[in-house]
């Protein structure tokens, strides 16, 4: 015989609805209220809603109900055709900065969690080569990073992965110490302008290849670098961590600090200056000038180039009409300073590419949305940082065509960047900048992904908005950067309507089918 | 018949029938069948149907007798250097099973019959029975007549009697009811379930009640008419029963027809009533108590921690542990030694078995680690399937610094403390993924969904306001500088102070009534009170409204600038700022910002010119008010009829409400606000206020109606909340809001004795405090609602109840100046006591226990017990926590932990 027992909840049920008179009807009805709104037995309600879900005709994979919330579960259910966007959003710069503690450890919890339920597909972890291998050559600390990965992974966040090569100086993280040693007493390994100071926030790219660093060549010291960054994160790679970006120069983007000197505020920004000073340098450019048979271009840089802050027509190398860039000297120096640019962007890419080809990441690399001065012919702030790119010459080709060629696709910053919010006078055009590099892209089938410059700028979540659903939508963009402005109320209601709006047209509970309705009951 | 216990009932079954002379109903078969069924039933529980669904509030039996022996054990030792010492509470749930008996027979004096009802298992029990009189139709119970109710029966409306179980004697295991009856009373069939009162779980039979039918027993029912009638019935009736009792078992001969022609055919032959006896397993989920305990020692000779880990829980007991190097508590192995029967998992945790302790049921192990080691984290695995953890989480024993321990208290109460507060967010998390993944595609449930995605787009909003006030609090950091500060960011929990919730722990007094303009010189009279409000437990005081006003009451505010008032001079009002402020209140300024009344007239005879500092035209009265030819934009939202209402979208209005804000910050000493009439204006714009004058608390008045059906209040107030809610959501959190829904809803539960109110559809509070806790300022009474006006008196006599519960409850309670100077005053002040001492804050978690139509409980934090309501409510008393009562009064109890 049975006896069958039941929780007072659902005899409370019985006792005020129907005020005991028909247990057997009402505990059917318990029964039922009790599967639809129950919340341990998760596995049993989510079958029916998935089985539900497929008759109504759509596309859900139990991952996408269960742990990807509002954002992929809106989104997977897409009819359109384009690819879903994935977020990430970037980590604090510092949130790792003594190899060993994870800095507001609380703070990134709850962060974390606050981005998993917002729907944000991952958080993007700067790795710094002065915080890891900071003491000495081949000593590295992964403690603090690989506690990050852990909180990301328990959080049920993808990581991405930026192994940063340079310096962050509103930080206090410079290169290693042992590099910073080298280079007082070697300081050619530093880029150096035309007035002989030197930039410390990353190695000339003139000693990629020259064993400048204790016997070693900075690309080699690069590649253990990675290399063991892989096997001490192994256990994340391909599951959590989905990307890496590498570290490419100044900011760890493919450039010439041409413009590390902060603009004087208030003023427009200048053209910047050319890096091509070091003694190394000087050396590849002499190479280059004898080989071409113009021994005397190789003597030194562009003499009528402006300074760091000055404006593009104040000294004649870039006036728009009659500029020296446009005249053979200057043809044979911007050749030969882009071309350095890029070697060494596929030494580094090529690098990467053969340490994580194999596993199942995408590699990355970062290239500078150098937008002012674009409108003018000569796009000097171009120039200066090594892109060889005017108003007759496309100088993201060879760019485009290193990554392709290493399989790694480009990270563009500066999409919150729209070319109404510039100053007037500055001829800057970051959209424009941005729809030729994206069409170079396209062109090489080399992926574009996206990053904003900084949060808060004037409409910067629109822009992004419609970069990433615009005509080349992006696959994934990296919002930065998560930190007290991030989660000021300021600021986070706007970047959670943003996110909620990234995905609104697709599904609404209103627009659903109704056949669900009868099936229910 | 005398008592017999259920043993020798089942062992002697023969006899008990035998001694009938009778015809069975059911024949010697029943026997074998109840003999068979044990068996089935002893194997699986399943197979037979039961349904047993946990409760999460299930009965706590403690199974240690006493608590502090497995500490003692070996604390006696050495108790100087014991590092660190706790004792964890572990629940886990045992089955136990039992029997139901029912038996049927003929009482002593042959003329009137018996009904027995029995459980073996230990419980208080109630039978909840009625009776169908022949005749009736439907399935519909009757209340028995009062003849056959036992003694202690209480009708349970018209329909039922609740009758409690005795044990026959002391020495009995079982609990039984007997109930006489009179054959010839036209009963047609006696219906009832169990219910166990101590776990509020109900005992049906799949799914029906028990139904035991007389009718056809009735000898003298020698009528034909009356027996064919009664044949009908009970043929039904027996077809049910049989459906009931007999249909899942596969004992002989049992299947329902079969039984019925059987006894169609007993029926025709002898017609007399048969006694029976019937037996009826059931299992009954209980939920044991247990302990853990965990204490530290260094050892002298090898400067290692020695940690000793006991527990009471029985059976094979296994540890599943590792250590953490920091406070991210990843699980690590250490390095050896270990201890015996230590066996390593998957590279990821080691796994020790308990050795059972000489004395008494318990096992333990010692374990050694070394001195570096952060903390010491476990669960205990008592199968494979289950599982005990230390509030979802692993236990976590501290070490970090083990060397140099603050206090053994200090310490363990930190650590409890975090772990609390981090499976606290962990369990919205996971709750909200629940709803999450609900939400995604419960498409018909169109309102939960929005409901649901509202609640978590306020977790959002509640973790990123936790991310910003540590990222804002500390500076970015570097290892070299900043050692310290990193640390006290991790180990220290920063009180937060927002000005939604102050710091979380405020109890808030409002600081005057309706009449208390009248003297001239309420400042000067509340200046005398200052430091008895204070030593009530008191943290925050809401002052009248300040300014010069039309009203005497304040509410009608003319120029902003003139704090002269009909409470005092605006030096009588620094005067008791200052004194309020040395007694360590906190102080809030009633500021009217929605209305302000005009000192001139504009070329249409209207008044909407004001004077004063703030001598503003009609550009900052609202359009939308044809009473006052406003120029400004529409209001941004209700308008107050009786005054201009100003237009807060312009911005020279906003300007110099932000400077007078501060200037009464500065002036005055407010430390915060009650934000008068905020229905007004979009809380947006408090927002922007309350940016600019930083108060330490704020507390809006959202007022409008609950809904109505037909003169009832719904059930359900979540659209009222909802509104509520909202104008906080607009204003960022950066406002509280009087909770009018949790009083409209007490108001129902208490006049009505509808107690089930008190509990939403999921449980939860069903006020704003139910959903924005931090922000809900709970409060039964204001100077509007009672003191002299009355608009919305709460019930008369029952404010104690009303008091009950929001002191008790999460939010922050609000406390009318009329109950505290009132016979209430002692009663208030224990509550208010009772809260301080238990650290109840806007924050903490309540479990609703009961909510029934004549009683409501709740424990609040594990740490206090309430109940309001007439009815019967008393907490566990054998589970982990010791309940005492710690205050007593009309129809309410409240506990604390002893």
């Amino acid at each position: 015989m049975e006896v069958s027992v039941m929780s007072s909840s659902q005899a409370k049920i019985c006792k005020t609805e129907l005020g005991c008179r028909d247990l057997r009807s009402c505990f059917g009805k318990a029964n039922d209220q009790n599967k639809m709104f129950s919340r341990k037995p998760n596995t049993v309600s989510f079958d029916s809603q998935i089985s539900r879900l497929r008759k109504a005709g759509l596309r859900f994979t139990v991952k996408a109900v269960d742990s990807e919330p509002i954002l992929e579960a809106k989104s997977s259910t897409s009819s359109k055709s384009h690819n879903r966007s994935r977020l990430f959003v970037g980590l604090p710069l510092d949130v790792v900065s003594d190899g060993t503690t994870v800095n507001q450890a609380r703070a990134i919890a709850a962060g974390l969690k606050a981005l998993k339920l917002l729907g944000v597909e991952g958080v993007e972890l700067p790795v710094w080569w002065g915080v890891v291998e900071n003491e000495e050559m081949g000593n590295y600390n992964w403690s603090g990073y690989l506690a990050v990965a852990e909180m990301v992974q328990k959080a049920g966040l993808k990581l991405h992965v930026s192994l940063c090569f340079h310096a962050s100086s509103e930080l206090k993280i410079p290169l290693p110490k042992w590099v910073m040693k080298i280079g007082e007493s070697q300081s050619s390994i530093f880029f150096t302008d035309r007035s002989g100071q030197h930039y410390q926030g990353c190695l000339s790219l003139a000693v990629d290849d020259l064993a400048v660093l204790d016997g070693k060549t900075p690309i080699q010291v690069y590649q253990d670098f990675c290399e063991n960054f892989k096997s001490a994160f192994s256990p994340f790679i391909s599951s959590t961590i989905t990307g890496i970006s590498m570290g490419l120069g100044p900011d760890g983007e493919l450039r010439y600090p041409s413009h590390h000197k902060p603009a004087k505020s208030g003023t427009t920004i200048g053209v910047g200056e050319f890096q091509c000073y070091d003694t190394n340098m000087l050396n590849l450019l002499k190479q280059y000038a004898e080989a071409k048979g113009n021994p005397l271009w190789g003597l030194g840089g562009p003499h009528d180039a402006p300074t760091y802050d000055q404006p593009t027509n104040s000294n004649n190398f870039f006036n728009e009409h009659g500029g020296s860039w446009g005249s053979p000297y200057g043809d044979f120096f911007l050749s030969w300073y882009s071309s350095e640019l890029v070697s060494h962007g596929n030494r580094l890419l090529s690098l990467a590419s053969s340490v994580f080809g194999d596993s199942k990441v995408d590699v990355y690399g970062k290239v500078p949305l150098m937008h002012s001065w674009y409108k003018t012919r000569a796009h000097p702030s171009e120039l200066t940082a090594g892109f060889y790119n005017t108003a007759s010459r496309d100088g993201y080709e060879a760019v485009a065509e290193i990554f392709a060629r290493n399989s790694c696709k480009i990270i563009l910053p500066g999409m919150d960047l729209s070319d109404e919010h510039q100053p007037h006078d500055s001829f800057s055009s970051p959209e424009l900048l941005l729809a030729q590099i994206q069409t170079t892209c396209n062109k090489h089938k080399v992926k574009v992904a996206g990053q904003n410059l900084a949060s808060g700028v004037p409409g910067g979540l629109e822009q992004i908005k419609k970069n990433m659903l615009g005509e080349n939508p992006i696959d994934l963009f990296t919002y930065q950067r998560m930190g007290a402005h991030f989660f000021s109320p300021e600021h986070f209601p706007s970047f959670t309507e943003f996110v909620r709006s990234l995905n609104q047209p697709e599904l609404h509970p209103d627009d659903m089918p109704s056949e669900e309705l009868s099936e229910r009951n | 018949m005398a008592a017999v216990t259920v043993d020798s009932l089942i062992q002697n079954p023969t006899l008990l029938f035998r001694s009938k002379s009778k015809v069975l109903l059911k024949p010697s078969r029943s026997l074998e069948c109840s003999r068979n069924r044990k068996l089935l039933l002893s194997r699986s529980s399943c197979f037979c149907g039961f349904k047993i669904k946990p409760r999460q509030t299930s009965l706590v039996v403690r199974a240690s007798s006493s608590e502090t022996a497995l500490i003692d054990n070996f604390d006696t030792s050495s108790t100087d250097d014991v590092l660190y010492k706790e004792t964890f509470p572990v629940n886990r749930i045992e089955k136990v099973e039992g029997k139901i008996f029912i038996r049927l027979d003929q009482s002593k004096n042959q003329q009137d019959w018996q009904l027995t009802v029995g459980c073996s298992l230990p419980g208080k029990w109630i039978l909840h029975w009625g009776v169908s009189y022949i005749g009736d139709s439907g399935s519909e119970w009757d209340q028995p007549p009062k003849n056959m109710r036992p003694p202690g029966s209480i009708p349970i409306r018209d329909y039922a009697i609740d009758t409690p179980l005795n044990k026959p004697s002391k020495g009995d295991m079982f609990h039984e009811v007997k109930i006489d009856f009179n054959p010839s009373n036209e009963i047609a069939a006696i219906h009832f379930v169990l219910k166990d009162e101590e776990t509020g779980a109900w005992y049906q039979h799949r799914g029906r009640d028990f139904k035991v039918p007389l009718v056809d027993y009735l000898e003298d029912d020698g009528n034909t008419v009356g027996a064919k009638r009664g044949f009908g019935v009970w043929s039904g009736a027996l077809h049910q029963f049989s459906n009931v009792l007999l249909k899942a078992e596969a004992s002989p001969a049992d299947s329902p027809n079969n039984n019925n022609n059987e006894s169609k055919d007993s029926k025709n032959k002898n017609r007399h009533l048969e006694g029976f006896y019937e037996e009826l397993s059931i299992v009954k989920e209980v939920s044991v108590g247990n302990l853990v305990s965990v204490a530290v020692r260094k050892s002298l000779e090898t400067s290692k921690l020695v940690l000793h880990l006991e527990t009471d829980v029985p059976g094979n007991v296994v540890v599943h542990w590792g250590i953490c190097r920091d406070d991210a508590k990843r699980w690590e192995i250490p390095a050896a030694p270990y201890p015996p029967e230590t066996t390593l998992f998957k590279n990821k945790a080691l796994r020790t078995l308990l050795q059972p302790k000489a004395t008494g049921n318990r096992s333990g192990a010692l374990f050694t680690l070394d001195e570096e080691v952060f903390g010491f984290l476990f669960v205990l695995k008592l199968d494979d399937n289950t599982w005990l953890k230390f509030e979802e989480n692993d236990f976590y024993v501290p070490l970090s610094g083990a060397s140099s321990v603050l206090g053994q208290h200090g310490q363990s109460e930190s650590t409890s403390e975090e772990i609390s507060s981090n499976s606290y967010t962990d369990g919205i998390i996971n709750e909200i993924r629940n709803l999450v993944s609900g939400l995604s595609s419960e498409k018909t449930q169109k309102t939960q969904t929005k409901e649901a995605q509202e609640s978590i787009l306020q977790e959002i909003e509640q973790l990123a306001a936790e991310a910003y006030s540590i990222f804002r609090s500390s500076i970015a950091t570097f290892p070299e500088e900043d050692v310290a500060e990193t640390d006290t960011d991790t180990t220290k929990p920063t009180v937060k102070i927002s000005s939604g919730t102050g710091s979380g722990f405020e109890i808030l007094c409002q600081g005057f009534n309706w009449e208390s303009h009248k003297s001239g010189r309420w400042y000067m009279e509340l200046q005398e009170k200052a430091s008895e409000i204070s030593s009530l437990g008191f943290t925050v005081i809401w002052l009248p409204p300040p300014t010069e006003s039309v009203s005497p009451e304040g509410y009608m505010p003319k120029d902003l600038y003139n704090l002269n008032s009909r409470y005092g001079t605006i030096d009588e009002l620094k005067e008791l700022v200052k004194s309020l402020h040395k007694v360590g209140l906190k102080v809030l300024g009633d500021v009217v910002l929605n209305h302000r009344c005009a000192h001139f007239k504009n070329q249409n005879g209207i008044w909407n010119i004001f004077g004063g500092r703030l001598n503003w035209d009609d550009r900052a009265v609202v359009a939308d008010d044809p009473h006052f030819q406003g120029r400004g934009n529409k209001s941004s939202g209700d308008n107050f009829h009786a005054a201009p209402n100003i237009d807060h979208s312009q911005e020279f209005v906003r300007k110099d409400l932000k400077e007078w804000l501060g200037w009464l910050r500065e002036e005055i000493g407010y430390d915060g606000w009650r934000l008068d009439f905020v229905r007004g204006f979009w809380g947006g714009y408090v927002k922007d206020y309350l940016d600019a004058s930083e108060p330490y608390f704020a507390v809006g008045e959202y007022w409008d109606s609950l809904s109505y059906t037909y003169g009832e209040m719904d059930h359900n107030q979540d659209a009222h909340r909802q509104r509520i809610i909202d104008w906080i959501n607009a204003t960022n959190g950066t406002a509280g809001a009087f909770d009018v829904t949790t009083k409209g809803i007490l108001h129902s539960a208490l006049e009505r004795c509808e107690y089930w109110r008190l509990s939403d559809q999921k449980g939860k509070p069903p006020g704003v405090v139910g959903w924005w806790p931090s922000r809900a300022v709970t409060f039964i009474e204001n100077h509007d609602t009672g003191s002299t006006q009355g608009h919305w008196r709460f019930p008369g006599g029952k404010e104690m109840q009303g008091y009950a519960y929001i002191l008790t409850h999460p939010g922050t309670p609000a406390v009318f100046y009329d109950h505290i100077f009132s016979h209430y005053r002692s009663e208030i002040a224990a509550l208010i006591s009772i809260r301080n001492r238990n650290q109840i804050h806007c924050r903490s978690m309540v479990k609703i226990v009961k909510a029934e139509r004549d009683v409501y409980a709740a424990i609040i934090d594990e740490k206090v017990v309430m109940k309001i309501g007439p009815g019967y409510y008393e907490p566990p008393s054998d589970g982990p926590q010791r309940w005492s009562v710690a205050l007593e009064g009309k129809d309410y109890k409240v506990w604390e932990t002893s």
